[in-house]
């Protein structure tokens, strides 16, 4: 494997891949899953923070649920002296949650990308208008997302070698946690 | 959704604490009780509200590979394409979106040859054209926050 990680991390990564389990503590329940202690995993994940290969540990909200319902993806042709100025100009907006460069076909020109969301697409729409004008750059097309054919969090081991047990799927409600004083 | 589940989505957005008692330390954030804070967060999570608790890594520097991609296929091919693409774990996302490309997904896998390797696959499984598939790696990053603010 060309991957640069450890046996151990091998192991914390098969797991942290499942999400957290749904427990209070669910950093000691990981790393009994792992074999390792409490202080181990947290501190291997402290260096993945500080290395930058861990972004952030939080909640992914469906953001369905929370009235962003509409989304769209935006692509944008850019010359290439202008990229990382235009790049910037879109990041800036809060309604976009992910902005990227990224390479150019033969039959498809678009070199940004943004997701931008809102309540409806009719704010989508106003937004990108506002985002165009800002940027200056009017040759863009709006992807509108019709639907969400999977969902999944990336499997970066396919087998758990390293997890001693088998772990509780990660949505399991696990009352006896819930309801223990912990 | 109250005004507390919206604070309570938005520090459980932000930074999940490394800790041994991560919720202790959000509750005391949020000046609530331990026993409330996991409450609405079981609700939350019930709900439906909350996808779950997850690490967002950088497969790069983890040495991972990783690309969006996009294919164009006939309005009544988009179920067995979705299919096709949803079968190999290495596809973390997918799209029906309105464009002659019609279906998007990222993936994350081991190398470059691997991506190459599924594309082809899918390609071939569709019966597409070479033009019909495009393999969009990203060459700079400049924003990745899926953090939402809760509309209440």
């Amino acid at each position: 494997m060309k991957n640069d990680i450890s046996g151990i991390e091998r192991r914390i990564l098969s797991v942290l891949q499942e999400g957290l389990p749904r427990s209070r503590s669910p950093y000691r329940d990981m790393a009994r899953q792992i074999g390792i202690g409490t202080e181990q995993l947290l501190s291997v994940l402290e260096d993945w923070k500080e290395q930058g290969k861990l972004r952030r540990i939080g909640a992914i909200v469906n953001h369905f649920k929370v009235g962003l319902g509409a989304g769209a993806m935006v692509v944008w042709q850019v010359e290439s002296e202008r990229t990382k100025q235009v790049g910037e100009v879109l990041a800036g907006f809060e309604q976009v949650s992910h902005a990227y460069e990224r390479r150019v076909t033969e039959n498809w020109p678009y070199n940004l990308y943004t997701m931008v969301h809102g309540k409806s697409p009719e704010e989508v729409r106003e937004v990108v208008e506002q985002m165009s004008r800002a940027c200056g750059i009017t040759d863009y097309r709006i992807l509108v997302t019709q639907r969400e054919l999977k969902k999944a969090p990336p499997t970066y081991l396919k087998s758990r070698q390293g997890s001693r047990a088998k772990p509780p799927p990660p949505h399991r409600v696990r009352k006896e946690v819930a309801n223990g004083k912990d | 959704m109250d005004e507390l589940d919206c604070r309570i989505l938005h520090v459980l957005q932000s930074e999940f604490p490394l800790s041994e008692r991560p919720y202790e330390v959000l509750a005391r954030k949020l000046q609530i009780s331990c026993d409330e804070l996991w409450e609405r967060v079981e609700k939350l999570v019930d709900q439906g509200v909350i996808r779950r608790i997850g690490a967002s890594l950088d497969s790069r520097k983890l040495g991972y590979s990783s690309t969006l991609a996009a294919i164009s296929v006939e309005a009544d091919r988009v179920e067995q394409a979705a299919e096709i693409i949803s079968r190999f774990s290495e596809v973390t996302h997918s799209y029906q979106r309105e464009h002659q490309f019609n279906i998007w997904f990222t993936m994350i896998a081991a190398d470059n040859e691997r991506i190459e390797s599924i594309l082809e696959q899918i390609r071939s499984a569709l019966s597409l054209e070479n033009s019909e598939v495009l393999n969009l790696p990203a060459k700079q990053l400049f924003k990745l926050d899926a953090r939402f603010k809760s509309q209440g």
